[in-house]
């Protein structure tokens, strides 16, 4: 008897945990299926995305794709659609829901659904697919995949840090001429924003000392805060942190020692973090928003740009810099210029950005 | 060149990262001696650190945060001790299944409050240092005092609270009578009972104890160290805590000197990172320094390590 009461305690606790770490995962932002398309009566063109686990409001990525679409909808007068993913298992669903219901082209966010998109846009040949951050190999006719080049954004960071560093339109700025660079993990597009910006900075002051941290994770704000106190203790004045979660730890030691500005990365950082006005630079952006509504606007036209990788630059306006925000006043204009030379140099090709350092 | 790469800032940032290891590895230690395993020092952790940022956010009192953060971090830890101890559950079964729910509640209540996942807002105010004398100057005089005030006086609270625990349980568990009966727990629970020491209130409370702990460590991390709550930003700290228990040997002042050694090779790692242009290694052996040296020291330096008896195993009377 009272064995059996402990049993049923037991097996109580256990679906009670359960059942909370189920409504964890299912809850994970909109609901599934949110139709925030309204239906134009003229247009019978739909486009739609599948989120990646984080889903929209991570202020990056997934609201990125998703305000590309919203543009299309505005601009084009398409329907759109956007599904969550609540784990690596609703992928597949997702997107086959999508393209049964006709949405084309349907977007996949992330790199970890390369394999996701891959199967089912074999298995629908009519609907056509885009990945975001996805590199494909042999991608077929209804497949494109939509790469950034962030090297680009990542040198002009640079050359605001290299000439940053020279000048004293801030108390914080030290004259030991030395910045930093805060990385998550060593990943193709975070080395390319290191890349970019160790090159930006030398283009514009050749003596200026770069040093590089890695965190070897995304999500360690308290190890991006020690990573960030580092480089400040060595004269670090100006940091860019290419690093996701554990950027905002970077950014709290450059503002809590008042010794470092910081230079954000992906989104424009200082609409996302708290009080940013004092510390935050500038921002190396990644305008997936702009990939995504070219290439809807494409097949609308009726030229999906597919069986191929594109990438998206400067000059594509895929990448940039943000503006200067509370800085704008201080910033000097030789700084402002020296951006939109590179920038023009970039866009006209006459100035090529290595991916890799060295 | 070896001068710049020794600096007090080095030793700072290691003692600042073994603060949460600390606080969490002597939870760890207070509940296994008393014979209940906790591997869920990480999900106390995660909870501890959430709601510190929810209810300061809500408040604006960072000391309710702390408080809030401890409270979390006791809840989460009286269903371990309600499984393990009253239940008999298998206790590494438990601690899983807590450390799963740590992470899905933090996420989910991350929707239910703020709307959307990721990272919370800010702090307005994070935990500042306690103090705060001048430095500056040159001179061997000014040098030595920079040393001094970085290495000694530049911490958060917490961080002196750890070290002030991690002597007081030291001190509770080998000279109080209620140190005595806790370690009687972990090692033969049947001779403690026959004695009259009741197993199951001293395992309950152990485990509240190491919850609190945990939810402190928790508390260090948002609101002394950064002051934003993102999904995971444990990262895995609970699991180093274990680690650091094991290699104290099961004492509080062993689990704090472990940490520490932890928290120096991580700050080590930093440190010889920024020194790559001389020491040409790819980062990748860097990042993986601080973990190689756990398994050297744990397999390697200290022998077989021997926890106590009857830990892990569910006390029944008869």
């Amino acid at each position: 008897m009272k064995k059996s009461f402990r049993t049923i305690c037991a097996l109580f606790v256990v679906f009670a945990m359960a059942t909370v770490v189920l409504a964890g995962c299912s809850s994970t932002s909109t609901p599934s299926s949110s139709t925030t398309g309204t239906t134009p009566p003229a247009s019978t063109f739909k486009a739609a995305m599948v989120t990646d686990i984080g889903g929209l409001g991570d202020k990056s990525f997934n609201d990125l794709s998703w305000a590309g679409l919203e543009k299309a909808k505005t601009d084009l007068g398409i329907e759109t659609k956007v599904l969550s993913s609540k784990s690596i298992a609703d992928y597949e669903t997702n997107l086959t829901n999508l393209a049964s219901a006709g949405f084309s082209p349907v977007f996949a966010v992330g790199f970890l659904m390369t394999d996701a998109v891959s199967k089912i846009a074999s298995t629908t040949p009519d609907t056509n697919f885009g990945g975001i951050d996805i590199f494909f190999t042999n991608p077929p006719k209804n497949v494109v995949g939509l790469n950034f080049k962030e090297q680009e954004a990542g040198y002009l960071a640079g050359i605001v840090a290299g000439l940053a560093t020279k000048a004293s339109f801030d108390p914080r700025l030290n004259a030991q001429n030395v910045i930093g660079f805060v990385g998550g993990m060593p990943i193709p597009p975070v080395q390319r924003y290191e890349a970019g910006f160790v090159a930006g900075a030398k283009s514009v002051n050749p003596t200026v000392k770069v040093i590089s941290l890695y965190a070897g994770k995304f999500d360690d704000q308290a190890k991006g805060k020690e990573l960030g106190l580092s480089l400040i203790s060595q004269g670090a004045d100006v940091v860019f942190a290419a690093a996701g979660q554990t950027g905002i730890g970077t950014f709290t030691a450059c503002q809590q020692s008042k010794k470092a500005l910081f230079i954000g990365v992906d989104t424009d950082q200082f609409l996302t973090l708290t009080n940013p006005g004092d510390t935050i630079l500038t921002s190396a952006v990644k305008r997936i928003d702009n990939a995504v509504f070219s290439v809807v606007k494409k097949a609308k036209d009726g030229a999906f740009p597919g069986g191929q990788n594109l990438t998206f630059g400067l000059a594509d306006d895929g990448v940039g810099i943000a503006p200067y925000h509370d800085f704008d006043a201080k910033v000097p204009q030789a700084i402002k210029d020296a951006v939109d030379k590179a920038t023009a140099d970039i866009k006209a090709g006459t100035v090529t950005v290595p991916e890799t350092l060295k | 060149m070896w001068l710049s790469f020794f600096t007090p800032d080095l030793f700072a940032s290691a003692i600042r990262m073994a603060t949460p290891l600390a606080l969490a590895a002597i939870g760890g230690t207070i509940c296994e001696r008393s014979g209940v395993v906790n591997i869920a020092l990480e999900g106390m952790m995660l909870v501890g650190a959430f709601f510190g940022v929810v209810v300061t956010l809500a408040t604006n009192n960072v000391l309710l945060g702390v408080g809030a953060a401890i409270v979390a971090g006791v809840l989460l830890s009286a269903i371990h001790a309600f499984a393990s101890v009253t239940l008999r559950m298998d206790q590494v079964v438990s601690g899983t299944a807590l450390n799963i729910l740590a992470l899905g509640l933090t996420g989910f209540l991350m929707e239910v409050i703020y709307g959307h996942p990721g990272a919370t807002n800010g702090i307005q105010h994070i935990i500042g240092p306690v103090f705060n004398f001048p430095t500056g100057g040159t001179g061997v005089l000014a040098t030595i005092w920079t040393w001094i005030d970085q290495i000694v006086f530049s911490y958060t609270p917490i961080v002196y609270l750890a070290i002030i625990i991690a002597i007081v349980a030291q001190w509770a568990m080998f000279h109080t009578r209620w140190g005595l009966r806790l370690r009687a727990l972990g090692e033969h629970p049947r001779a403690a009972d026959t004695v009259g020491i009741r197993v199951q209130a001293g395992r309950y409370s152990a485990v509240l104890i190491s919850g609190a702990l945990a939810g402190l460590a928790g508390a260090n991390l948002t609101l002394e160290q950064v002051g934003v709550y993102s999904d995971n930003m444990t990262s895995g700290r609970g699991f180093i805590a274990l680690a650091a228990n094991i290699f104290g040997r099961w004492t509080p002042a062993g689990s704090y000197l472990a940490s520490l050694l932890f928290g120096f090779a991580e700050a080590l790692e930093i440190r010889m990172q920024s020194f790559q242009s001389v020491i040409h290694v790819p980062v990748q052996f860097f990042l993986a320094l601080p973990y190689v040296l756990v398994v050297i020291v744990l397999a390697g330096f200290m022998g077989r390590a021997v926890g106590p008896a009857a830990v892990g195993k569910p006390y029944e009377k008869e």
